[in-house]
C-alpha cells in the first residue's frame, strides 16, 4: 500500500494528468453527468497535486478552497450572460407561433421552385434558426408544419424528411448560436467575431442545402413538383408574420457588427422584442412561466458542464497535459494537414455518441492548444502559419469547422436525433426512411466542411471587416 | 424543447418525498428563470437608455454578474431531477435490472462526493467574502449573497442526491426494470416521441 502511494505522490505531472483525464473518460462512458464528471476529475487532479507537493491535509484543504471558488468566479462574467438571453429567444419565438408565419411566407416566396416545398423548408429551417439556435427544436417543429404539406404535394417521403432534418443542423452557425458562445468562452475569444464568422458559413449551407433540393427534383422524376398560382400580393401579405425573426437577426447584426452594444445586450434585445410580440399574440403567465422554466434548466445545464470543464481546465495547467500534447503534436513528420483531418475524423466519430456541446467542452481544453501550436501559435501571421491563417483568425476558423461538424453528426446513425425527432413526428416515416434522406445533405455538407477548411477566407472576410484576425 | 426524462411515483414515502421535494426545486428553478427574465430587462434599458438618452443604466455590469450566480445554480437540483445534464448513456442504456441500477448507484455516489467538496470549498469562497465585506467594482455591491447561492443550491442538490441513492438502493435490493423517484435512461427514439409531444398542439399558429 505504502509502495502505491510513493508511486502515485511521485508521478511527474503529466503522467498524473493522463491518469486522471483517463479516469475522466471512464466516468463519462460510465453515465455520470458530463459537468460533474469533468469536476471529479479536476478534483481529484489538484488534491493529487497538491498531496505529493504539500503532504494530504495542507493539499486536501488547498484542493478544497481552490475547486470552492471555480463554480461562483467562473460563472459570474458578463460574457456569459448571453447564453440564457439566446435561450429565451428561442423559447418565447416558438410560443409566439412565428414558425407557421415564417413557413407560409417562404412557400409563397420561392414555392415555384422545382422541389420548390423543400427549398421553403430549408429557408424558413435557416430563419427559424436565428431566433432558436436548437437544431433537434427547429427539425420536430418543421418535421410538424412541413412534412404533411409535401407529402400532400407528392413529394417522395425520404426526401421530406430529409429536408427537416437536415434543415435543423442549420442551427448552429446561424447567430444567435449558443454552441459558438461556449466554444468562444472556452478558447477565450471574442463571442462578437465568432457569432458574425457563423454568418457566411451558415447562410451559405442553406444555400447549398436550397440548390441540392432543386437539384434532386430536377434530376428525379415526381420527386419534388412546384407549388405555383401565389400572386404578388399574397406575397406580400405573408411578410408581416414573419418579419419579428427578421428583426431579431437585424438586431443582433447591427448591435455586433455595428458596435453599438455588447451581444448580451442584442440577445436581450432580440428576446425583449419577441416577448413584446409574444404578450401581443395572446401568449400569457402560464405560457412564460413554463418557457422560463425551460430556459432557466438549460441554462443551468449548460453553465454545469462550463464550471465542472474549467474545474478540470484548472487542473489541466497545473498538469501541463496541454503543452504535453502540443508538443507532442507539434512534433508529428506527417502535414499538419493531415493531423487536422484525422483531428476532425476523430470528432466526426465521438460526435455519433456524445451529445455537441459535452463532446466540444471536454475535448477542446487539450486539442484546441495542440492545434493552435500546430499552425504557429498565438502570434502567427497568416503568411508564416501551417494553416495559412493567423493566431486570432485560426480561433475563428476551427471554431466554425468543428461546430459544423458536430452538428453534421446529427443526422448520422445511431443516435442522429434530429432524424429520430423527425421519425417521431411523422409515424409515417420509418429512422431508416429519414436518416436515408439526409444522405445528400450529408454528402453536401462534408464538402462544404471540406470547402471551409481549405478556403479560410469565406469564414475569415467578415469578422476581418470588423477589425479582427 | 429540451426533453425531460420520465420520473415514475407511486404511493410510498420515497415517491411522495420526491414530488414534494421537486416542488422546492422547481420553485428555486422558477426563481432563476425570473433572474434571467430581469436580466432581459435590464440589458434591454441600459441599451435603449443609452441609445435614446444616453443614460445608460448605474451599475449594470455588476449587477449582472451578482445575478450570473443565480441563474447557474437555481435550477441545478431541478435539473438533476429531470435528468437535464447531459451524459453519454449509451453504454448505460444497454444496461438491464440490477446491474443498471448499481452502476446508477455508484455514478450517483460519486456525484454526491463531488458535491459535498463543492459545498465545503464555496462556502469558504463565500465565509472570505462575507468576513472581509468584498463588494463588486463599480457601484460597490456586496458580493457574498451571490457566493452563498453556491453552497445553497449544491445543498439542495446534494439532498436530491441523496433521495436519488435511496430510489436507486431500492431498485437495487427489488431488482426488475423500473425505479421510483428517479429518471429513467431513454433511447433516442423515446426522447424524439417526446420531443414530438411537446410541439403538437400548437396548431393555432395561423399566419394572418
Amino acid at each position: 500500500m505504502n509502495e502505491l502511494a510513493t508511486v502515485l505522490l511521485n508521478m511527474s505531472s503529466t503522467e498524473i494528468g493522463l491518469w486522471v483525464t483517463g479516469v475522466m473518460l471512464l466516468l463519462v462512458f460510465m453515465g455520470v453527468r458530463v459537468a460533474f464528471a469533468a469536476a471529479i476529475a479536476g478534483f481529484v487532479g489538484l488534491l493529487w497535486i497538491f498531496t505529493a507537493k504539500l503532504g494530504f491535509e495542507k493539499g486536501f484543504l488547498v484542493a478544497v478552497k481552490m475547486a470552492g471558488t471555480i463554480p461562483h468566479s467562473k460563472v459570474s462574467t458578463l460574457a456569459l450572460s448571453l447564453i440564457p438571453t439566446f435561450i429565451l429567444i428561442g423559447y418565447l419565438a416558438y410560443h409566439a407561433g412565428l414558425t407557421k408565419s415564417l413557413f407560409e411566407a417562404a412557400k409563397r416566396w420561392v414555392g415555384w421552385l422545382p422541389g420548390g416545398m423543400g427549398v421553403a423548408t430549408v429557408f424558413s429551417t435557416a430563419g427559424f434558426a436565428a431566433v432558436s439556435g436548437a437544431s433537434v427544436a427547429t427539425s420536430a417543429v418543421f418535421a410538424r408544419i412541413a412534412i404533411p404539406e409535401m407529402l400532400k404535394l407528392g413529394y417522395d417521403k425520404r426526401f421530406a424528411a430529409g429536408v427537416v432534418a437536415a434543415g435543423g443542423t442549420l442551427a448552429s452557425l446561424i447567430p444567435p448560436s449558443a454552441i459558438l458562445v461556449i466554444y468562444a468562452i472556452i478558447v477565450e475569444q471574442d463571442v462578437g467575431s465568432l457569432l458574425m464568422a457563423g454568418f457566411i458559413p451558415g447562410a451559405v449551407s442553406a444555400l447549398i442545402y436550397g440548390a441540392l433540393v432543386v437539384l434532386l427534383a430536377k434530376t428525379r422524376k415526381n420527386f419534388g413538383p412546384p407549388v405555383t398560382g401565389y400572386t404578388w400580393k399574397e406575397r406580400f401579405e405573408s411578410l408581416p408574420g414573419a418579419l419579428p425573426i427578421f428583426m431579431v437577426i437585424a438586431i443582433i447584426f447591427v448591435c455586433i457588427y455595428g458596435g453599438v452594444g455588447t451581444p448580451t445586450e442584442a440577445g436581450a434585445l432580440g428576446a425583449f422584442l419577441i416577448l413584446c410580440i409574444a404578450l401581443y399574440k395572446g401568449t400569457r403567465w402560464k405560457t412564460l412561466k413554463s418557457s422560463l422554466m425551460e430556459t432557466a434548466k438549460l441554462s443551468v445545464m449548460i453553465f454545469a458542464i462550463i464550471w465542472g470543464v474549467l474545474l478540470y481546465v484548472r487542473f489541466l495547467g497545473f498538469a501541463d497535459l496541454p503543452t504535453a500534447f502540443s508538443d507532442w503534436i507539434v512534433s508529428l513528420e506527417q502535414s499538419p494537414m493531415l493531423t487536422l483531418i484525422f483531428i476532425l475524423a476523430a470528432y466526426a466519430v465521438l460526435g455519433m455518441f456524445m451529445d455537441a456541446i459535452g463532446m466540444l467542452l471536454l475535448t477542446l481544453p487539450v486539442v484546441y492548444p495542440a492545434l493552435l501550436a500546430l499552425n504557429g501559435g498565438e502570434a502567427v501571421t497568416a503568411a508564416d502559419s501551417a494553416f495559412g491563417v493567423s493566431g486570432a483568425g485560426f480561433a475563428i476558423w476551427f471554431g466554425i469547422i468543428i461546430v459544423k461538424m458536430a452538428e453534421l453528426c446529427l443526422i448520422t446513425p445511431p443516435i442522429g436525433l434530429n432524424c429520430f425527432v423527425v421519425a417521431g413526428v411523422r409515424p409515417e416515416c420509418s429512422v431508416q426512411d429519414v436518416f436515408r434522406g439526409s444522405i445528400p445533405f450529408f454528402i453536401a455538407d462534408f464538402i462544404t466542411i471540406a470547402v471551409l477548411v481549405s478556403l479560410p477566407g469565406i469564414v475569415l472576410w467578415l469578422p476581418g471587416l470588423m477589425g479582427y484576425t | 424543447m429540451s426533453t425531460s426524462a420520465t420520473v415514475l411515483t407511486d404511493n410510498t414515502k420515497l415517491s411522495l418525498l420526491d414530488r414534494l421535494f421537486f416542488k422546492f426545486e422547481s420553485l428555486l428553478n422558477l426563481l432563476g428563470g425570473i433572474t434571467i427574465f430581469l436580466l432581459v430587462l435590464l440589458a434591454t434599458i441600459n441599451v435603449l437608455g443609452r441609445w435614446l438618452f444616453s443614460m445608460p443604466v448605474d451599475g449594470y455590469v455588476d449587477w449582472i454578474e451578482q445575478a450570473m450566480a443565480f441563474i447557474a445554480f437555481l435550477g441545478i437540483a431541478y435539473t438533476k431531477r429531470l435528468g437535464g445534464h447531459i451524459r453519454m448513456d449509451i453504454l448505460v442504456s444497454l444496461l438491464k435490472g440490477r446491474m443498471l441500477w448499481f452502476v446508477e448507484f455508484i455514478s450517483t455516489m460519486m456525484m454526491l462526493m463531488i458535491t459535498l467538496v463543492l459545498i465545503y470549498g464555496s462556502y469558504l469562497h463565500f465565509w472570505r467574502a462575507f468576513s472581509i465585506g468584498d463588494s463588486s467594482l463599480d457601484i460597490n455591491l456586496p458580493t457574498w449573497p451571490a457566493k452563498l447561492v453556491v453552497p445553497f443550491a449544491l445543498s439542495v442538490l446534494a439532498l436530491r442526491l441523496l433521495l436519488q441513492l435511496w430510489a436507486y438502493a431500492r431498485a437495487l435490493k427489488q431488482g426488475g426494470n423500473s425505479a421510483v423517484g428517479v429518471p429513467l435512461v431513454e433511447s433516442p427514439a423515446d426522447i424524439a416521441a417526446k420531443e414530438a409531444a411537446s410541439v403538437m398542439g400548437n396548431d393555432n399558429e395561423v399566419p394572418k
